[in-house]
Parts: structure tokens; sequence; C-alpha cells
């Protein structure tokens, strides 16, 4: 019974964590038709009005006009319209084929009965590779997240691009550019508009602060008016009053908000600012989900004994009746040093408990098997964890443990 | 799951930029023929441009119904996401303990995909890490943010986690498996197993003898022992001076072992009728066998026999619904829970799950810890040292589970 519920599988559940495997494709593709829907717009505006003015020229002047080359002009930019569309058109093909193996993959869940199945471990394995995958291209390692993503073939169920194109943004700021990410804010004005994110304020007052910075009298002009048109049309005034004051204070100033306007870590709290208004836009969670699977992971897998400055008699490396408890590992043992350990009721313990003269406690079968597969001599019992001692099989005892 | 893959279906089949693009053409022959019109005819130059007014709108506000069409496609779907994942808030992260640690990460992943076998990956990733070296971030509630982090790179380079040195580990290892698995080979396995054969013995393990009657016994069976077929009848004697050869060492330990194998000889013309057949035909023999393999190398290195990460994150995922109950709950009765160093619920794991003996007391309820330890008394029950203490106060006192009487000194510390 116990066995039962504790293995069962309840996809519907399960899914926390898969959340942002559709949600990405799903924003992406919203994002490709918001682009598609500009451009039509634009050229109808184009078209349109062009078509207006041809006709009363025509009609006015019939001889000044050249209605052929407008209309021309008109045609060659209707069919780079085509081209843009057919452009976005293969995107969204290949966006929408992303969501459908995402689907696919998820309603595999379904289809598993148990978490003992094979096939559970197969499904947790890509999981845990596309965990991967998300935790190397939020850490700005976009080759191996790259490489590895190819070598499991797990392409479609990551979203690579996206996450490069987001760090070579993030990278320019923190070389001190604007621009491209400038341009990105331009690509998301409605959607930043509908989170208020100040994220082009912050940027057009960087673009300030360094004209400010460089202190010629030209540069100076050059801010006041980039200050105007930028920074006044805030809601929040005192963003430009502060903005003003700015030029009061030369950029060695200790009098603050100033002395941290110059200070040149406002480049790196920029490109957080940056990574964190793109995860939003595209309902990312804040940190990678391979920390949050980790670490409730290691919590429930965690026991005292993980960090104990005694061996544990069930599970350690000295004795190949046992397996290495994945805490105990190299791996993970310090990263789960922090972390609670799980909360248990009840004792788990080996059938038929048996206590030797040092305080160990094995499962008297197991203790057997491993003695006779040492080879110790008949009627002699040696400790599997510390195989010097030996001691007589009489000295054995039971222990209750309840 | 059917709902979402229905709205997807009908974004691929019917609200796609296809349409829009025919429209788009409309439009684009719309001006074209009016186009033509006028350079065969200039004299109707303004009439044609009035007439193409109205059709060039309309076909604009064909696109544009094409792109409404997409619109509703999309909010379908998204409402279908929103139904789907209602339930399901993205975890919070209120206690990250490991962002304040992201190069302990970066070393369990570098060994995962080491012991993976993925040695280009893991490579370009200790390259990228190198070149990138992370950046801690403090969280709340982490008691002691990284104190002595001194980054695993700089591990690589002493020596303490040689990645070089696991790479090639984990090579041999690989190597080894293949052999095993593929080319039924056995020989780098028992290599390999002879020279560490000192450590595998302290550590109880017969592999050695194991990979050795194997061998034995596909020689006799016909095997060449390079995974070729030799002929049947030379079989039996080529195992029978392997076992010669190679058998004195085991003599001692595995007496009856090599008894059966070579006892088997007699039946050599008929194994499948004779007693011997499950030693003989066994067909997951090299499976175990290589599964044994995988679980002494490994052991050996100090290191589980199963990625820890992959295990991790499976029990993560397990117990995430577990503990985003745990959260909503204290968030509705605005508790807070007090035992920082133990979960407050417990998680149902499967049981291949399970690692350590847990004890809890009895009395207390509470785990055996270092500070707490499980003590049996003379009676053979255990309970922790706090209860022993309480119950006690110093004097005789009788167990709560049976009529003994025991004095504390007499109690003894017990490790499970």
């Amino acid at each position: 019974m116990a066995e039962l519920t504790t293995t069962k599988l309840n996809a519907e559940s399960h899914l926390l964590l898969d959340q942002p495997l559709l949600r990405m494709p799903y924003e992406l593709s919203r994002k490709n038709f918001k682009t598609a829907q500009r451009y039509v717009e634009r050229e109808r505006e184009f078209v349109l009005t062009a078509l207006k003015t041809t006709a009363n020229a025509a009609m006015s002047s019939p001889n000044s006009s050249d209605p052929l080359g407008s209309l021309d002009s008109m045609i060659s930019r209707m069919q780079g319209l085509k081209r843009k569309l057919e452009g976005l058109h293969e995107e969204e093909k290949a966006i929408h084929k992303h969501s459908r193996t995402r689907i696919q993959h998820l309603q595999d869940l379904y289809d598993i009965p148990s978490l003992a199945d094979v096939k559970y471990d197969e499904w947790s394995r890509i999981r845990l590779n596309r965990l991967l995958v998300d935790y190397l291209l939020r850490s700005g390692y976009g080759d191996s997240a790259m490489a590895l993503a190819k070598e499991k073939g797990i392409e479609e169920l990551v979203d690579v691009d996206a996450f490069v194109a987001c760090h070579k943004i993030e990278a320019s700021l923190r070389a001190h550019r604007t621009q491209e990410c400038l341009v990105w804010c331009a690509d998301n004005k409605q959607a930043l508009k509908k989170l208020n994110n100040n994220l082009e304020f912050e940027l057009r007052l960087q673009q300030y602060i360094e004209l400010v910075r460089s202190g010629n009298a030209q540069k100076l002009t050059e801010a006041t008016m980039h200050a105007r048109k930028y920074l006044a049309p805030h809601q929040d005034t005192n963003f430009a009053i502060r903005a003003a004051g700015l030029l009061a204070f030369p950029p060695e100033t200790q009098a603050e908000p100033y002395k941290s306007l110059y200070a040149p870590e406002r480049w790196d709290s920029l490109s957080s600012l940056f990574i964190k208004t793109h995860n939003e836009l595209f309902s990312l969670p804040s940190r990678p989900l391979l920390h949050i699977a980790l670490s409730a992971g290691l919590s429930a897998l965690k026991t005292p004994s993980c960090h104990s400055q005694y061996a544990s008699s069930s599970s350690n490396a000295s004795s190949s009746t046992t397996t290495v408890c994945p805490i105990c590992s190299t791996e993970l043992n310090e990263l789960a040093r922090n972390v609670p350990y799980a909360h248990h009721t009840k004792s788990y313990v080996e059938n038929d408990p048996v206590v030797l003269p040092n305080g160990r406690i094995y499962g008297r079968e197991r203790l057997m098997q491993i003695n006779e597969k040492i080879g110790t001599p008949p009627g002699k019992i040696r400790d599997p964890t510390g195989m010097a001692q030996l001691y007589d099989e009489s000295q054995i005892k039971k222990v209750f443990i309840s | 799951m059917d709902a979402l893959k229905h709205e997807v279906e009908q974004l691929q089949k019917r609200d796609n930029l296809e349409k829009s693009i025919d429209d788009v053409q409309k439009t684009i022959d719309l001006l074209m023929n009016a186009r033509k019109a006028l350079s065969t005819d200039p004299k109707s130059t303004s009439m044609t441009l009035a007439k193409l007014q109205t059709p060039v709108k309309q076909s604009f506000d064909k696109v544009n119904d094409d792109l409404k069409k997409i619109h509703s496609g999309l909010n379908k779907y998204s409402k279908a996401l929103d139904k789907k994942f209602k339930d399901k808030p993205l975890p919070t992260a209120e206690n990250d303990a490991l962002s304040s640690h992201p190069s302990l990460i970066n070393r369990a992943i570098a060994m995962h995909l080491l012991r993976e076998g993925q040695f280009s990956v893991a490579s370009t990733f200790i390259e990228e890490a190198n070149a990138r070296p992370p950046h801690p971030e403090p969280t709340p509630g982490t008691p002691n943010p990284y104190i002595q982090d001194k980054g695993w790179e700089k591990d690589l380079a002493n020596g303490t986690l040689n990645s070089e040195k696991l790479q090639k580990q984990f090579a041999d290892m690989y190597h080894i498996l293949r052999q095993l698995r593929e080319q039924r080979n056995l020989g780098p396995a028992i290599a390999w197993a002879r020279e560490w054969r000192e450590n595998l013995e302290t550590r109880g393990s017969n592999l050695e003898f194991e990979l050795c009657r194997l061998q034995f016994v596909c020689l006799f069976v016909g095997h060449d022992g390079e995974g070729n077929m030799g002929d049947p009848i030379g079989g039996p004697l080529r195992a029978w001076a392997y076992a010669r050869s190679e058998f004195g060492p085991f003599q001692h330990r595995y007496a009856r072992e090599v008894q059966q194998l070579v006892g088997a000889m007699a039946f050599w013309e008929n194994i499948p009728d004779s007693p011997y057949r499950r030693f003989f035909y066994n067909d997951s023999a090299w499976e175990e066998v290589a599964n044994s393999f995988t679980r002494e190398f490994c052991s050996l290195l100090g290191l589980s026999a199963d990625s820890p990460l992959y295990i991790a994150t499976t029990a993560g995922a397990i117990a995430l619904p577990t503990l985003l109950k745990l959260q909503n709950i204290m968030k509705e009765k605005r508790t807070e829970w007090t035992t920082q160093n133990e979960l407050p619920v417990e998680i149902p794991l499967p049981p291949s799950y399970h690692f350590h003996s847990i004890f809890v007391c009895p009395v207390s309820k509470e785990q055996g810890t270092d500070q707490n330890p499980p003590m049996m008394m003379p009676c053979g029950h255990v309970i922790a040292q706090e209860s022993l203490d309480k119950l006690s106060k110093g004097a005789r006192f009788k167990c709560p589970y049976c009529p003994g009487e025991s004095h504390p000194r007499d109690a003894k510390k017990v490790f499970l």
C-alpha cells in the first residue's frame, strides 16, 4: 500500500516546472504576430496615402505627375512586405512546431503509470537535460547549452536562440553600450508599456549621464536636449529633476544621489534590470528552474546522516552492498550543507536489524551476505564499515527500532 | 492537454500568416494590373487610379481580418494555457539556498556531464565557466553564504577535482563498459579489476571473480574471448585451460563456486539439461556484471552510481507539489515554520530514493542527529539521547517499551 502511494505519478501536479516550456514559444509567436501586424499597418498607411495623393495629382495636374513611378514604388514596398511576412511565417511555423513537440513531450508524462516505470526514468532524464540547458543559457554559457541540446537531440524543447539574443544584449550593456538594448525596447514597446516598465527611461538616463560625464559644453547642450526629449515625459517628475540636478555636480562628487548615478556599477544594475524585464516579458521564472528543482530535491533526500561526522552504516562508499547516497556524493555534498533535511515521522531501517559491539546497526541478512563475500571465517563477523575488528557471531545482538 | 494540442493544431492549420501573405499578393496583383492599364492606356490614368482606391483599401482590410483571426487563435491558445496552469504557479524561489553557490552548481554539472560520458560538452562547459566565472548572489535566509567557496575552477587546477583526470577515468569506464556491453569483451574489465583487486576485496566486492567466471562460461560455450565464436568442441578445453591458469587466486575464497564450474565439465556435452544450466545460460549476466562494474568504479571514486544531479532533480520534481501546498497553507495561516534545519512536511518518495536508514525517536518523534544520537538501552530498544536524559534524570529508569530497567550510563550510542 505504502509503495503504491509513493510511486503513484500524478502527471497533472507534476507539471509545476514545465510551464515556461510552453509559455516561451507562445510569447515568441505573439511577438512574431505583433511584428507582422506592425509591418502591415505601416505599409497600409503608406500605400493608401500614396494612392490617394497620386490619384489627386493625376486629376489636378495630369502632366507633371508620374503615376507609373509612384505605383512602382508602392509595388516594391508591397513586395518587401510580402517577403517580410514570408520570413515571419517561416518563423511562425517553426515556433508552432516547437509548441507541438513540447505538448507531446508533456503528454507523454500522462501515459506513464508510475514513478518506478522505466519510461519515467527516460522522461525525467530529458527533463534534467532541459533544466540543464536552461541553467546554462541563463548563466550565459551558450556554447555549452547548444552542444548539450544538440547531443541530446532536444533542440525543439529548449529556447537557445532567445536566450543567446538576450545575453548578447546583456553583454553589450556590461560593455557600456545602450544601443542594442534600446532597439530591443523599441521592438517590445507595447508589451513594456503594459508591464509599466522603466527600462527604457533608465537607459535614456544612462545616455544622459554619459553625456554629462564628458563635461564639455557641446555635450552638455546635447544632454539637455536629450533630457527634454526622453526624460521629461516620465510620469514621475523627480526623475527629470534629478537628471537636471546632475548638471551641477562633477563626476567625482561625493553627494548622493548623484554619486551613485555616476557610478560605473549603474551599468551592472541596468543589465540585471534588463534580464529581469526580459524574463518577465517571456513569463520566465526569475531563478533557473534547476535551482528550484534541485533545492527541493536536496531537502527531500537529505538526512542528518549526510553531513554527520560518523560514517553511516546503511549507505557509504566503503562497502559494495550499499549504494552511495547522492547527497553524500562529492557532487552535491557541499551544496546540500545549507538546505534543511527531510522530515520523517517513522524510522526506516533494514529488516531484522542487529547491532555489533561497536554500536553499528545492520540488517542481519546484509551483514551475513557481505561477510560471506569478504570471506570471514565461519562463526566470526566483520564490521563492513570498519573491517579491522573481528567479532564473534555470538556478540551480535538484536536491536529494536520502532 | 488535449485542449492545448487542439489550439496549436488550429494555429498550425488555420490561424497563421499564410492567408495574409496571399492577400498581400492579391493587393500586389491589383497594383500590377493598374500599372499595366496605365502603361497601355495613359489617358485613363486618373480614372484607373480613382477606381483603384476602394479595392486596395478592401484588400488591406482583408489582410487585417486575416491578422485578426491569428490574434483570436493566439488568444484562445493563451486561454488554454492559462487554464492548464491556473493552479500551477511558478514555484517561487523563496528558500533558494543555491544562488549563493553557483560555482558548486557548476562543479556538480561538470561532474554530471563527465560521468554521463558527454566529454565534449563537458570540456566546452569547463572552458566557458572558466572564462566567465559566475557571480554568487547571496540570498536571504541562507546561513553562511559561501565560506570557503574558493571556486571549483581552482580545485580543477590543484587536483582536488582534476577534471582531466576525472574525464580520463570516466573515459576508461565508458571504454570498458562498451567493450562489455557491445563487444562482449571481458578483457579490459578484468584488467581493471586486477589493478584494483585490494580495494575491491576490502569493499567485499567479488567483481573480479564474477568477471572471470563469466569469461570461463564464455570460453566454455565457445566464444574465444575476443567476442567471436570459435568451434564448439574446443570450448570446454579452452575453458579448462583458462580455469587452470586464472582461478588459482580464487581457490581459497570461492572454493565452492570454482568447484561448481569445474564440475560442469563433466556435463560438457549437454549443459542445457544439466543442473549447471543456470550458470551457463544466464542472459542477464552481462547486464548484471556491467552494472556492478559501474557501481564499483564510481564508489572507488567516492561517487554514487547514478548521477546525483539526476536523482536530486527528479526527487525535487516529485517533492515540489507537496512543498507548494505547504507554502500555500503557511501563507494562508500566516504561520512561520520554526525548525530551520528540517522540512516541515514529510515528502513521499519512492523506495528507490531511500538511501540512509532513518531513526525517529519513538518518544520525542525527532530524528537522530549527531547532537541527539540514537541510544540503545540494554534491553535492545533505542531512543534518542535527549529522550533518554529526560526520562531517566540521571537515575535508573524503566524502558518506555518493555519492563526492562537500566541506568542511563549503560545505554550505548548506535550508528545506523
